[in-house]
C-alpha cells in the first residue's frame, strides 16, 4: 500500500494519532500536498456514504473528520494560497429560535471535509445574519441552514427567503429532522439533505 | 371493565385488554422525592448538581446543557476524576415523608407508584463533556469512558437504593435518549459494550427490589437496540418514534417488551395543532400497531404536551379508537 493510500485508509477509520505522521511521510515520499488532500476528501466521501447507509454511526464519522483535520493541519502551510481544491466558502447555522447544534456541527464537519471553507454562525441565527455573513466573507458559494424543530420551520423559511431576496449569488441547502425535500422546495431552497453524509455530496453537486 | 392496571397487564402479556392504554395513565410520578436535581425554569440558567450549566431560554421547548469553552465541565476525559463529582443522594428519613405520603395516596387499582429518573447514563456523559467529545471518546479513550460510565452507574445505584428503601416504587420511568430520529447515536456493538452492563445492573437492582415494571424513555430510532433493551429488563420502551417499524417490532419482540408511542410529538404538538390532526395520527398508529404489546402515545417523555390541550386531545383520540377497535 502506498503512503497516500495508507493516509486514505487511516482517515476512513479515524486514526487521529496516526494520520499526521502518515501525511508527513506521504509528503516526504514526494506526493503533492493537493494530491494528499484529495485522498483525504475521498476518504470522507466514503465515510459520508457509510453514515448515510447506516453502516457507521456518529462517533465513527466524528473521529474520521477529526483525523482528516489533523492531516490538513500538516498540509496547511504547504497549501497556503492554493485554492484549487476549494469549493468556496459555506456559511452554516441553525435558524432563529432553535438551539440545536449537534446535527449542524456534523454537517459542518462533513461539508468542510468535502473541500469547503466553513464559517459557522452557531445557533439561533436570525435570517439577516446569514445575509450579512455572505457579504462579509469571500467566495461564498453555499449557505446551509438547519432547523430541528417543527416550531422553527417558519424561521427556516424566513432564512431561505431572506437570503434569496438579497439577490446574492449563493445556493442554499437546508436540513434537519422535520425538513422534507418537499418542504425544502416549497420554501425556495436549492437543495436538501437528510443527513450529514448526504449533505456533503449534495453540497458538492450544488456548486459544481 | 378492567382497571387501568389490569388492562395494561393484558396488553403487556398478550391477553385480552378491553381498550387501549391511554399514554401515561398507569403511572403516577412521585415528584416530591428528595432529589439533588437542579433544573432551570424558563428563562433561567443554573449550575446543576454535577456542575453542568443548564440554560432554558425563553421560547424554547426545553433546557440545554451549555458546552462552550467557558462552561464545559469535563475538559479532559482522561482526567475525569478531577472534574466529575457525583452529588449526594442520601437524605434523612424526614425528607422522604412527603413522597411516601404521596405514594400512599395513589389510586392503587389504577396507577403504579412511579419514580422518575433523568438524565440517564448516556445522557450524563454528554451533559458533562458535550456530545461530540463524548462520542469521540468512546473510540479515543475507551478505558476512561468505561470508568466514567461505571462511576455514573454507581451513582444511579446509590440513588436506587434510597428509592427502594423509602418510596418503594412499583414502576421506574427512566430517561436516556439513545438516538436521533433516524439512527442510534452508537453502533449496536458499542452500545452493548458500554451500556448494556450498566443498565443490567441498574434495572436488575430495581427488579430485585420490588419494582414491577421498567419503562424506558428514548424518543428516537432504536429498533436495533431492542434485543439489549429486553436483556437489560425494560418492559416498556416509551417514546418509540415512527421512524422505527413498530408493527414489525411488535411481531418480532411482542411478549418480551411493549412499545409505547407511535405518534411523533412534532407532528401533533405545535402552536397550530388541531383535533383533526391528532385524531388522524392516533387512528393511523392504533390501526398500524394493533391492540397488544402497544400503548398509543406521543413520543414526549412525560404525560404532558408542549402546547395546551394536545395531551387531552390525544387521550380523547385514543378513546375514540378504543370504541372503534374493541
Amino acid at each position: 500500500m502506498s503512503k497516500i493510500q495508507e493516509v486514505k485508509a487511516k482517515v476512513e477509520i479515524g486514526k487521529t494519532k496516526l494520520v499526521p505522521g502518515l501525511v508527513q511521510e506521504a509528503l516526504d515520499e514526494g506526493n503533492a500536498p493537493g494530491e494528499i488532500l484529495q485522498a483525504m476528501v475521498d476518504s470522507m466521501s466514503v465515510v459520508g456514504e457509510k453514515f448515510s447507509s447506516g453502516e457507521i454511526f456518529v462517533p465513527e464519522m466524528l473521529i474520521a473528520a477529526k483525523a482528516m483535520a489533523k492531516g490538513v493541519d500538516v498540509l496547511r502551510p504547504l497549501l497556503a494560497g492554493d485554492t484549487s481544491a476549494s469549493l468556496g466558502t459555506c456559511i452554516i447555522g441553525t435558524v432563529a429560535g432553535d438551539l440545536h447544534d449537534i446535527g449542524k456541527n456534523l454537517v459542518s464537519m462533513m461539508i468542510e471535509s468535502a473541500g469547503f471553507t466553513i464559517v459557522d454562525l452557531g445557533v439561533d441565527v436570525p435570517a439577516e445574519r446569514f445575509v450579512e455573513a455572505i457579504k462579509e466573507n469571500e467566495n461564498v458559494t453555499l449557505v446551509a441552514c438547519s432547523g430541528l424543530l417543527t416550531t422553527t420551520m417558519p424561521a427556516l423559511k424566513e432564512a431561505v427567503q431572506t437570503i434569496k431576496a438579497s439577490g446574492l449569488d449563493v445556493k442554499v441547502i437546508v436540513g434537519g429532522a422535520p425538513v422534507t425535500p418537499e418542504y425544502a422546495a416549497e420554501i425556495g431552497a436549492d437543495g436538501f439533505a437528510p443527513d450529514a453524509g448526504s449533505a456533503a455530496v449534495k453540497a458538492k453537486e450544488m456548486v459544481a | 371493565m378492567l382497571t387501568v392496571k389490569q388492562n395494561l397487564k393484558e396488553v403487556l402479556t398478550g391477553g385480552n385488554p378491553d381498550r387501549f392504554v391511554k399514554q401515561f395513565e398507569f403511572m403516577q410520578m412521585i415528584m416530591s422525592v428528595p432529589s439533588c436535581r437542579i433544573k432551570p425554569a424558563i428563562g433561567e440558567e443554573v449550575v446543576n448538581e454535577w456542575g453542568v450549566t443548564i440554560r432554558w431560554p425563553e421560547g424554547q421547548l426545553g433546557s440545554f446543557p451549555v458546552h462552550d469553552a467557558d462552561h464545559i465541565l469535563l475538559k479532559d476525559i482522561t482526567k475525569w476524576r478531577d472534574y466529575v463529582k457525583a452529588p449526594n443522594v442520601v437524605f434523612p428519613a424526614e425528607a422522604w415523608e412527603k413522597a411516601i405520603a404521596d405514594a400512599k395516596a395513589v389510586d392503587h387499582d389504577n396507577q403504579y407508584v412511579t419514580a422518575f429518573i433523568a438524565p440517564g447514563v448516556f445522557e450524563l456523559t454528554h451533559y458533562l463533556m458535550g456530545m461530540e467529545d463524548a462520542l469521540m471518546s468512546f473510540y479515543e479513550e475507551p478505558e476512561a469512558m468505561a470508568e466514567l460510565i461505571d462511576y455514573i452507574t454507581e451513582f444511579e445505584l446509590a440513588y436506587a437504593k434510597e428509592l427502594v428503601t423509602y418510596l418503594k416504587p412499583e414502576v421506574i420511568f427512566h430517561h436516556d435518549d439513545w438516538g436521533s430520529q433516524i439512527s442510534t447515536f452508537l453502533s449496536p456493538a458499542m452500545f452493548e459494550e458500554f451500556f448494556l452492563p450498566a443498565y443490567k445492573k441498574i434495572y436488575g437492582f430495581y427488579k430485585e427490589n420490588g419494582v414491577e415494571l421498567i419503562v424506558h424513555h428514548s424518543d428516537s430510532y432504536a429498533a436495533t437496540l431492542v434485543p439489549y433493551m429486553i436483556e437489560m429488563g425494560i418492559d416498556i420502551w416509551q417514546g418509540v418514534m415512527t421512524t422505527n417499524d413498530i408493527p414489525n417490532m411488535i411481531n418480532e419482540y411482542g411478549g418480551q417488551i411493549t412499545f409505547m408511542g407511535g405518534v411523533h410529538s412534532g407532528v401533533i404538538d405545535h402552536p397550530d395543532w388541531t383535533k383533526e390532526q391528532v385524531e388522524e395520527e392516533f387512528t393511523r398508529a392504533c390501526r398500524e400497531c394493533g391492540k397488544l404489546y402497544f400503548i398509543p402515545g406521543a413520543c414526549q417523555g412525560m404525560g404532558v404536551s408542549s402546547f395546551p390541550g394536545v395531551y387531552e386531545a390525544s387521550d380523547a383520540a385514543i378513546d375514540k379508537m378504543s370504541k372503534e377497535m374493541f
